[in-house]
């Protein structure tokens, strides 16, 4: 058996207590089973050694391009190259040794869907290439010669054929199931609901629902604990109101957390263990009651005291991060909260970029993908779930002249091409490239930033997804970039032959933009990470990492918030030798975790 | 009578050609200035030229649009009259003239 993680921050050595590489390695203490940590890039780096060539003699007989613009593409880092190149190199691991059953370990919700989507994509990036190289064989097969298929069409036999397969594979029942593991926490449910719908809607099966540590039944004159099992019991309800279909698997909290293979293989009885499942839905279908709210506070109270920590006067760009279920998006929201009603700069936006989005949720408001006033916060404060795939498809026609332009360019363009060349054209506009999420969070951030009317945002809050990606985001303006200027030089180059149109006036925005935004990202007085973590081993390992690659990208961290820290001295969160030289946060444990304006804002002033 | 409407019809419309051209032609520099403008942008961009030299490329080109701006606001100047000379102008010439005559139209 084989166990894969394949979210780029990856947490699986430390769960198993080993150390782990991108090649699969026996697990000691677990006979027949091997572990991996998936590294995408130099899988990508693999995948790309052998395919080039071909990559590179299409793109030559399909377009203007030559051999150097060629090479210069195929160089360039490939956002989203964790979900592009995610399921192919599962498929080339679980060829390489004949594993019974490959265990997958996801990145988190949004960007776990989004590797789903890639057969599709794959698939697609066949039909375009082959577009391209349909014009060659058509050429070949006019001059009269009998037209032989060389690597180039293997190639795209070859993306057509894994695209197809990885599909079949994902959507049979017998091969491939979905196990969803979430917590007995409202928030959860809400992004289970969302995630197993959407997983629903690709036709892959989900075989199981598992809440993990779900607390004990507390101590009699424990009022913390008891309040938190009313607030699992009631999420709980929930989810079994939100599936009444599916087995919900309770696995009770472990005493401590569990690490190593003694641990682990204590949590796997009670993964198996007979009456750990939910029962069916009550008879009695009694609507879930709202758990009871703190009352508001005080009008004219201080605010939060640890703002000035957080965000002093002039940060504009405020980030919270963490491994996914630490808490980061009631954290941002809070704290966004708290932003909007300082009195000066006063103009903030709450941006959720994390494809699994959970801003409407913890703010009680609806959301989508524009910028709206959050009620309570006399609109200084506004919120959007940003949606990539439909800013992506609105804009597409912006881009479909845009692209024309450069392909006009790029492609050969001879009259008796022109037929080609429009279909290869439409369907790279119909490409939704990976790494859109993080793409279209750089622009948006830009547009809010420097260019929004009348007034740009004083700050805005990102609430970003789970690490592995909200890295990712972090490194999108340096790779957009690239790309941007290999385009400029594309269009310098073929200047004479199609002028320089608004394509490159754009581009010359953008990168303009984007180097802007690079510079803030860097410059401490006006960009800041709360790294949001909880008190446990996983997430503080995690943690460290995380603190350490941002030290790499020169971006500045204010502060490391440790999230539902229970009372008294026992909660006390012991911070590791990295996390010292920062300031620690601690935002107090409650339940159930605040909801909606008042509760949030009363939950920051006690950060502390 | 046919004939000199079309000889008529015919200098006017050669005017109005002419004029369009050198409008045209004035418009034209205008853009390929900019190109030029926008080329250089894009070489900063790539750190294929440098901030000075980015800047001693932008004045030159600033420059000469200014100049070109300025030589057509300064012919746009009074309207009314410059078009009513311009026909006078050249209802009086042929048509067929091919020879250089200054086209754009003298101020008096």
């Amino acid at each position: 058996m084989l166990l894969v993680s394949t979210d780029p921050a990856h947490s699986l050595a430390d769960a198993l207590d080993l150390p782990l590489g991108a090649r699969p390695r026996a697990v000691r203490g677990a006979p027949g089973l091997h572990a991996a940590e998936m590294d995408a890039d130099r899988a990508l780096e693999r995948w790309m050694g052998a395919r080039r060539r071909p990559l590179r003699t299409i793109a030559e007989r399909g377009t203007y391009l030559d051999e150097e613009d060629v090479d210069r593409f195929l160089r360039l880092s490939l956002p989203g190259v964790d979900e592009l190149i995610g399921l192919v190199e599962l498929a080339r691991l679980s060829r390489a040794a004949p594993y019974r059953e490959v265990v997958v370990d996801t990145a988190p919700t949004g960007h776990t869907l989004r590797l789903l989507a890639m057969p599709a994509t794959l698939r697609r990036l066949a039909s375009v290439l082959d577009d391209m190289h349909a014009k060659h064989r058509f050429l070949a097969q006019s001059l009269g010669s009998e037209y032989r298929p060389d690597a180039a069409d293997a190639l795209i036999d070859e993306l057509e054929r894994e695209g197809r397969g990885l599909t079949e594979l994902l959507r049979d029942p017998q091969r491939c199931t979905f196990v969803w593991i979430a917590l007995a926490e409202m928030l959860s449910v809400e992004e289970t609901r969302d995630g197993v719908r959407a997983l629903e809607a690709a036709g892959i099966r989900v075989s199981e629902i598992v809440v993990n540590a779900v607390s004990r039944p507390p101590a009699r004159r424990d009022a913390l604990g008891g309040a938190r099992a009313r607030a699992e019991q009631d999420a709980l309800a929930a989810m079994r109101a939100a599936f009444p279909r599916y087995p919900i698997r309770l696995v009770p909290a472990q005493p401590r957390e569990p690490r190593g293979i003694p641990a682990l293989r204590s949590m796997a009885r009670a993964l198996r263990a007979p009456g750990g499942l939910l029962p069916p839905r009550r008879r009695t279908a009694r609507r879930v009651p709202l758990p009871r709210r703190a009352a508001p506070p005080p009008r004219g109270a201080p605010v939060a005291p640890v703002l000035d920590v957080i965000a002093p006067a002039g940060v504009r760009l405020l980030a919270f991060a963490g491994k996914g279920g630490v808490g980061k998006t009631t954290c941002a929201a809070a704290a966004a909260i708290a932003l909007a009603d300082r009195p000066q700069a006063p103009r903030v936006l709450l941006l959720s970029t994390d494809p699994a989005h959970s801003i409407a949720d913890v703010l009680g408001t609806p959301l989508d993908d524009t910028e709206r006033p959050v009620p309570g916060t006399a609109a200084r404060l506004r919120a959007r779930e940003l949606d990539a795939e439909r800013a992506f498809q609105e804009r597409r026609e912006r881009y479909r002249a845009a692209v024309d332009e450069l392909f006009a360019a790029v492609l050969r363009g001879t009259r008796l091409d022109v037929a080609f060349d429009r279909e290869v054209v439409q369907q790279l506009i119909d490409l939704a490239p990976p790494g859109l999420d993080e793409l279209f969070a750089i622009l948006t951030v830009i547009e809010a930033l420097f260019h929004r009317a009348p007034a740009p945002y004083d700050v805005i809050v990102l609430d970003t997804a789970p690490t592995g990606h909200a890295l990712r985001l972090l490194e999108m303006p340096a790779a957009a970039l690239e790309w941007v200027h290999a385009l400029i030089a594309i269009l310098l180059k073929y200047r004479a032959v199609v002028g320089l149109g608004e394509l490159a006036a754009d581009l010359v925005e953008i990168a303009r933009d984007l180097r802007a935004l690079q510079e803030l990202l860097r410059d401490a007085a006006r960009a800041r990470m709360v790294v949001v973590t909880r008190a446990a081993d996983l997430p503080r390992l995690e943690t460290d990492r995380l603190l350490a690659r941002l030290r790499a990208l020169d971006i500045a961290v204010s502060a490391v918030l440790v999230n539902a820290v229970p009372p008294g001295d026992e909660g006390a969160p012991r911070p590791s030798a990295s996390h010292t030289r920062y300031a620690m946060i601690c935002a107090p444990a409650v339940f159930p975790p605040p909801r909606g304006v008042a509760e949030l804002r009363h939950w920051v002033r006690r950060w502390e | 009578m046919i004939i000199l409407d079309t000889l008529l019809i015919g200098g006017i419309k050669f005017v109005f050609r002419k004029l369009a051209e050198a409008v045209d032609a004035q418009l034209n520099d205008d853009s390929v200035l900019r190109e030029e403008l926008l080329a250089a942008q894009m070489r900063l961009e790539l750190g294929e030229i440098d901030e000075a030299q980015f800047a001693e490329i932008e004045r030159e080109l600033l420059q000469r649009i200014r100049e070109i701006r300025e030589r057509t606001q300064g012919a746009a100047l009074e309207p009314g009259e410059y078009r009513v000379s311009g026909i006078e102008a050249t209802f009086g010439g042929d048509e067929r003239d091919d020879d250089d005559t200054d086209t754009a139209p003298r101020r008096r």
